[in-house]
């Protein structure tokens, strides 16, 4: 058996001990497997929009290498530190130092060789599925379709191979100044109990508390300065939160007897307390991590729905028509392409007057005129009495100036001066400024107007599915600018932001899921001495009920105390986006943070699951 | 109070293997009863089966005339936190957990009040004079004095029946005097029935009865007259006859 040999066997013979690390690698590799397929995607190295597109797909992969970089490390020393103790046996019989160091070095390349080989392998599968659901759940039309990407292959071997290659150096060198001692009573030697400093329990709490009420209060274009700031105070204050507040708190609750000495509190809390410090890391990152992934998804989805809702509050008619002059051959090509399709459609049209009304240019509208809109939109109409004027307010809109229009007065040419009194919300008419609307006899009798605009306004009642493809039509063949259709521009803006929202998706869930992975890790690091103390406990007499709550709650504490914290970050971080743009963003945001937490809690279920049948199975 | 019938144990595998053979034995209340024999010789594992942790292929165990082998898992683990304690070779305390937290384990998993357990706590340690340890954590103690605080948490819910697999196993030898003779005031004093399995003739001496098996058979059973010291000298030269020479020399490793 030459040394070679031996390192090889050491891995292959020994696959339960290392298949937690190799799965985590293995898995890290698929994230930028999967990803680099579409960064190098021939549809997106096309076009201009699309070139953006790439470039944002390089840095989040960027983003990515060095998150799997440092993932990996930190599975490689947790894993190591489970190994302590056979290092120990290995250095007595004779082992020198630097051959350890090989060892170390040759094993991790063997894993990295296959956790990379095999990642690639279940890439590809991955890559197919998503894409397959990229697909249906957005418009994409079939853009991005399945390849052979040879390039990316390429890609991900090289930097992954470099990537193990650089970790393994690195652990080695880690390793050096371990005494033989420490390592032999590696596994029993006690971590100790955390202590916390009650300055630094206090500071977590007021840092975050800092930072929420900054988050909260400021509003506008303000959230953009504040940004970088509240997110620093927040931070520091969830690692603080972590190392210090959750000790000080279960070191509280040890101390209260009632509490502490509660049936199976006892084995709980103590076990809690003793991991909290290697907890803690582990906490911290992955609720940054989950939070990042929170808002990122909840932003992009955010945006979108605050993009669409506008569009279409702002264009509530499907089909409009806009001319200064108007070019009778361009409604009827929009009256001829409705009939073409099939469609049925209702159609009105009004001559809008804009009049000088104190600095600005005012639409002054005719009741009958505004009551036609409002009936092809379903509103109720309005009445006007002679000598009464309303101001309209777009509905939803709250850049028109109203409260200007209020102030001034309509002069009319029989001299009369109309005051306006009372302001409605409608639709009804195009949306910039807010504008005014008299009765018939009144418009009659006002001065010239300054200039005139044609405007049409169609209402599609049947053969809606159509309204896409006509839309496409009527824009080729009428002048640009002049013809609106709603529906086609949701369209487009979906298409367009589509691969945009699918990125961001795609990094979100794989920020999310590598986040579950540390947990996953975390858990099992533990699962020998889990395993060896419930034995213990056993022989003295503990049910599986018992075993199971104790089990439960434990696997409950480490799965939701970070992803509740990220929560509540991510719902701060949303409420504070929704003060940027000045939209709602209460029901995008429930819908993300509440998906994340399901995902999270099927993950709890299974992982649960299995732990708890490992450690019976030792019972 | 103890009654164990033609108990066989066969462990299967690819060469099935009987660490047991019709073993009888019959142990009266009070009564401390030591259990040696060679390494392999099924000591351990009848022990274990006594113990409820393992179960025998044939034969009957009765602890106070029930069967407790017959009983559900979850009764079975009641069973044992209340009406067993354990002694073990490695003291399988909690390292997690102080002295005094290891000792009410037992009875906190039962739920009982604070205030009962804080002073059961208090009276068996000052019985067993560990109290200046009592908040001490596991890894802060001597090996004797863990194992004391072992035999406090076996003892403090007051089982019927004391088991101790190698109790002086870890020790030194004052560790293990000072152990074997808090075992025999506690047989004395509380009237525990203890059942002991040993390699230490030493510690064996200590028991009113010694029962010798040998590859899974009854062997032989010795009794204790007055003297210690002439105990001592039986159990020497029974082992001797056993096979070994007055120690313990293995004749099967498993």
């Amino acid at each position: 058996m030459t040394f070679r040999r031996f390192a090889f066997n050491n891995v292959v013979r020994n696959k339960r001990l290392y298949a937690a690390y190799f799965l985590s690698s293995l898995f890290t590799v698929m994230v930028f497997f999967t990803f680099a397929i579409f960064a190098f995607h021939p549809v997106l190295a096309g076009s201009e929009m699309n070139k953006a597109v790439q470039r944002g797909m390089n840095i989040s992969a960027g983003i990515i290498y060095v998150f799997s970089f440092f993932f990996i490390l930190y599975s490689m020393s947790s894993f190591l530190n489970t190994r302590k103790k056979e290092f120990g046996s290995l250095m007595i019989l004779g082992m020198s130092v630097r051959q350890i160091r090989l060892m170390v070095f040759l094993e991790n390349m063997v894993i990295g060789f296959f956790a990379t080989a095999g990642g690639i392998l279940l890439g590809l599968i991955f890559s197919k599925g998503i894409l397959l659901i990229g697909e249906n759940v957005l418009v994409m039309d079939g853009a991005l379709n399945f390849y052979i990407p040879i390039q990316a292959i390429l890609v991900t071997f090289v930097s992954f191979m470099l990537l193990f290659f650089f970790i393994s150096l690195f652990v080695s060198y880690v390793l050096r100044s371990r005494k033989l001692i420490d390592l032999i009573k590696g596994n029993k030697k006690s971590k100790g109990e955390p202590k916390a400093n009650l300055f630094l329990t206090v500071l977590a709490v007021l840092l975050i508390g800092i930072g929420y009420a900054a988050a909260f209060i400021v509003k506008g274009t303000l959230v953009i300065v504040a940004m970088l700031p509240v997110i620093v105070v927040v931070i520091l204050g969830t690692y603080l939160l972590f190392t210090q507040l959750s000790v000080y708190l279960i070191r509280r609750l040890k101390k209260n007897d009632n509490i502490f000495w509660r049936k199976t509190n006892m084995i709980l809390l103590s076990d809690l307390s003793f991991r909290m410090k290697d907890n803690a890391r582990t906490f911290f990152m992955v609720a940054i991590v989950s939070t990042v992934a929170f808002s990122a998804i909840g932003t992009l989805f955010g945006f979108q729905t605050f993009l669409t809702a506008g569009l279409k509050n702002n264009n509530p008619y499907t089909f409009s028509y806009t001319a200064v002059k108007q070019n009778e051959q361009d409604v009827a090509v929009i009256n001829e392409t409705i009939r073409e399709e099939k469609m049925k459609a209702n159609h009105e049209q009004t001559t809008l007057r804009y009049y000088e009304i104190g600095q600005d240019s005012i639409v002054i509208s005719r009741e009958s005129d505004f009551n036609r809109f409002a009936k092809l939109l379903g509103e109720d109409p309005i009445d006007i009495q002679n000598g009464q004027v309303k101001v309209v307010e777009f509905t939803g809109n709250q850049f028109g100036q109203t409260d200007e229009l209020l102030e001034q007065s309509i002069k009319l040419n029989t001299g009369v001066t109309l005051r306006p009194k009372e302001v409605i919300s409608s639709r009804a008419l195009p949306a910039t400024d807010s504008y005014y609307v008299v009765s018939d006899q009144d418009f009659e009798e006002l001065p010239a107007s300054k200039r005139e605009e044609s405007y049409h306004a169609w209402q599609v009642t049947d053969g809606k599915e159509n309204i896409v493809e006509a839309s496409k039509k009527i824009a080729e063949m009428v002048s640009p600018g002049e013809f609106y259709a709603k529906d086609y521009s949701i369209y487009q803006l979906n298409k367009q932001y589509g691969l945009v929202l699918f990125v961001g998706l795609f990094i979100g869930i794989v920020f999310f899921v590598s986040a579950g992975s540390f947990l996953y890790f975390r858990l099992y690091a533990d699962l020998e001495e889990d395993k060896q103390k419930f034995r213990s406990i056993a022989k003295i007499g503990l049910t599986e009920k018992e075993l199971k709550k104790v089990l439960t709650r434990q696997t409950a504490i480490l799965f939701f105390t970070p992803i509740l914290v990220a929560l509540i970050h991510g719902a701060v971080a949303l409420t504070s986006l929704s003060h940027l743009f000045f939209y709602d963003l209460t029901k995008v945001s429930i819908a993300v943070l509440g998906v994340f937490l399901l995902i999270q809690i099927v993950y709890f279920a299974i992982v649960r699951f299995f732990y708890t049948k490992q450690v019976r199975s030792v019972l | 109070m103890l009654e164990v019938k033609q108990v066989s144990k066969i462990y299967e595998g690819k060469i099935a293997y009987k660490a047991l053979d019709h073993i009888n034995l019959s142990i009266e209340e009070g009564e401390f009863v030591g259990i040696m024999g060679p390494s392999g010789s099924g000591k351990t594992t009848l022990l274990n089966m006594i113990a409820t942790i393992d179960e025998p292929t044939t034969g009957v165990i009765l602890i106070n005339g029930e069967n407790p082998h017959l009983l559900k898992k979850e009764e079975l683990a009641k069973f044992r936190r209340r009406e067993l304690g354990f002694v073990f070779q490695d003291f399988n305390l909690l390292h997690t957990l102080t002295v005094e937290e290891n000792i009410v384990l037992p009875l906190t998993l039962d739920g009982k009040k604070v205030q009962e357990m804080k002073q059961k706590a208090q009276e068996i340690a000052e019985k067993l004079g560990i109290t200046p340890i009592m908040n001490k954590r596991t890894v802060e103690i001597s090996g004797g004095q863990a194992q004391r605080a072992a035999v406090a948490r076996a003892m403090i819910h007051v089982p019927k029946m004391l088991l101790a697999d190698e109790p002086t196993g870890n020790l030194d030898s004052k560790s293990s005097k000072d152990v074997m003779e808090m075992l025999e005031s506690i047989n004395k004093n509380e009237r525990t029935t203890m059942l002991l399995v040993t390699h230490d003739p030493q510690a064996a001496s200590y028991c009113n009865r010694v029962i010798f098996i040998r590859d899974g058979r009854f062997y032989s059973e010795i009794h204790r007259g007055d003297n210690r010291q002439a105990f001592f000298q039986k159990i020497i030269d029974t082992l001797s006859l056993l096979g070994g020479d007055g120690h313990d020399l293995s004749q099967i490793r498993v």
